[in-house]
């Protein structure tokens, strides 16, 4: 009787899969470190003592002092209206947000779903804009903005970013890829184009109108050059504009600085959190 | 039917009307006033607007600061394209090679596309500042503390990662849906051929991915046109201009020496170089993608 050979080429083929579930296990986690590793660093500055501000990756201990002083202020530096500055971004972002959306909507059921004259113009137009190059704009636009005097207000800020032109042209391409059949149906039920578009289209829509807005907060939450121009007084400003004229003068506050960029972070990572489950479903669209 | 019709048309105009309006007042007119501040000369304040015709734009193809703006991009891109592509590609690889899970992970690398400029280029100061954990770490090793936003090249490739960090999981994304739309007996008639891992990899999933590599390479291309945030926190353009990017100078133009026309020949300069080199990128994507059996 012979001793059976060891079976190399099995034992090869279980290294090569279990190798390969850890590595990849290993990448997926150091990736998500790298991913993460900035937020998490800024979360840990932001609650260490002063001394070890940029010091130590880990501090000692944590205390909320950096939080308190943006609150207060010292007086070796003026306090700024950080919470206001919160509170403006919130402002700012929303309102803008929901104007690009709703506009967006509006606009892409009529260029998709209706039939009037000139529509094909009006598309071919958004196509034009769509590649036109903005930075073109950005200066006639804030001479605009002050001609109406909109200059250093809240409404200069959300009127020029009312209107998106990506959303326009998303939504179009959505609302053509909807079943027509139900819309005739909810026509011939005597439904206006309103209640068409609010009672059959939208619930329809939740994961595109998900990702949609996921994005035009996104960008409208840390936009800097616009508020930038547009605000000049300190109670106005996004608290992204805010910790951006701020970071010169408070260079030898990092901590504060630090606990200022977390309150900028978390709403815009729990917005995404809160709306991820669409966000795959919904992406893929959007890359179509 | 015809009055459906005729309702339908007066829907369809008052649908648009917001969009419409929106686009006379922030698009035809800084479009049409946008085009003659190219050919003025004017401060934002005084009356007086002074026709200059092409002086702008003939000061601006010799001001050394546009030289170093019109360079700089290309600078960034020797930094942003092989990290950006080599990382993308590589979440996007990974994800996909995952059977459960994948929508976890896909948000959990999108997350640095939510990150502010502002306060990551804050932490990044942070990280790169004279007594920080990481400079003491590699001072150990060279024994100085290299100034990293005080030194052209590092400067640059501190930038340069920074957004490749930044828009890693977007891309990741793009190549994704990619990938998942490879066939798979292509692997599996590969795999017979005696491939490895590796060879199929630049055999098949590179040349499969041209469409997701073709929208990458032109979104990463023409975004290095518009940095501003980064340069503006961190270097301001600096060490002697080598991180001045067009969107700085327009900036500092237009708002600090308030010279609104000639700030807008630069956009427009900016405007024809993306132009210009979107175009390149395009002709040598295609021209790969043909190689490799796509057509355009």
């Amino acid at each position: 009787m012979e001793r059976q050979s060891f079976n190399w080429a099995r034992f090869w083929r279980r290294v090569d899969k279990y190798g390969t579930t850890t590595l990849r296990w290993v990448l997926a986690l150091g990736g998500i470190v790298v991913a993460a590793g900035p937020y998490i660093y800024m979360i840990l500055q932001s609650l260490a003592p002063w001394r070890e501000v940029n010091r130590r990756i880990f501090p000692t201990e944590l205390t909320t002092r950096s939080y308190q002083w943006l609150l207060q202020g010292s007086a070796t530096a003026v306090a700024r209206p950080w919470l206001r500055g919160f509170g403006n971004s919130l402002l700012v972002t929303v309102l803008s947000t929901l104007s690009m959306l709703l506009v967006a909507m509006l606009a892409g059921y009529a260029l998709s779903r209706l039939r009037f004259r000139g529509k094909e113009a009006i598309y071919k137009f958004i196509l034009f804009q769509m590649f036109y190059p903005a930075i073109i704009l950005l200066v006639p636009q804030f001479l605009i903005v002050r001609r109406l005097g909109l200059y250093n207000t809240y409404a200069g800020m959300i009127i020029p970013r009312a209107v998106n032109i990506w959303a326009i042209f998303m939504y179009v391409s959505f609302f053509r890829s909807i079943n027509q059949a139900m819309l005739e149906a909810a026509r011939i039920d005597g439904a206006s184009e309103m209640q068409i578009l609010f009672r059959v289209v939208l619930p329809l829509s939740g994961s595109i109108t998900a990702v949609i807005g996921l994005f035009l907060f996104m960008e409208r939450w840390v936009e800097l050059l616009w508020d930038l121009i547009v605000i000049q007084e300190y109670d106005m400003m996004t608290l992204n504009v805010m910790i951006a004229t701020m970071s010169g003068p408070y260079a030898s506050y990092p901590g504060p600085l630090y606990a200022a960029s977390v309150i900028l972070t978390v709403p815009i990572i729990l917005v995404f959190l809160i709306f991820s489950r669409h966000f795959t479903q919904g992406f893929k669209f959007i890359l179509k | 039917m015809r009055r459906l019709t005729r309702g339908e048309g007066v829907t369809g105009w008052l649908f648009t009307i917001p969009y419409l309006a929106f686009t006379i007042v922030f698009f035809v007119i800084p479009f049409i006033w946008g085009l003659m501040l190219i050919f003025s000369e004017w401060n934002l304040i005084s009356p007086v607007r002074e026709f200059v015709g092409l002086g702008n734009l003939i000061e601006a193809l010799q001001s050394r600061r546009v030289h170093a703006a019109v360079i700089t991009p290309f600078k960034f891109m020797a930094v942003f394209l092989p990290a950006v592509l080599i990382m993308s590609l590589g979440i996007a690889v990974l994800i996909n090679s995952f059977k459960k899970g994948q929508g976890l992970l896909a948000v959990a690398f999108f997350l640095p596309y939510l990150a502010s400029g502002v306060t990551m280029s804050l932490v990044i100061k942070g990280v790169v500042s004279y007594t920080s954990p990481v400079n003491k770490f590699i001072s150990k090793f060279i024994g100085y503390v290299p100034d990293w936003l005080g030194t052209p090249a590092l400067a640059i490739l501190v930038i340069g990662l920074m957004i490749a960090w930044r828009f890693s999981g977007y891309y990741a994304l793009i190549f994704l849906s990619g990938l998942q739309s490879i066939p798979n007996e292509l692997y599996e008639a590969a795999q017979i051929d005696g491939a490895g891992r590796i060879k199929s990899f630049f055999s098949i999933t590179l040349p499969q991915l041209y469409p997701a590599l073709y929208s990458v390479m032109i979104l990463a291309v023409g975004l290095m046109f518009g940095v501003f945030t980064e340069p503006y926190m961190l270097t301001g353009g600096g060490p002697n201009l080598a991180t001045h990017t067009w969107y700085l100078e327009i900036y500092y133009q237009a708002f600090h020496t308030l010279r609104a026309g000639y700030a807008s020949s630069i956009a427009l300069l900016n405007a024809i170089a993306v132009f210009i080199v979107v175009g390149i990128v395009r002709r040598i994507m295609q021209s790969w993608g043909r190689a490799h059996g796509w057509e355009d």
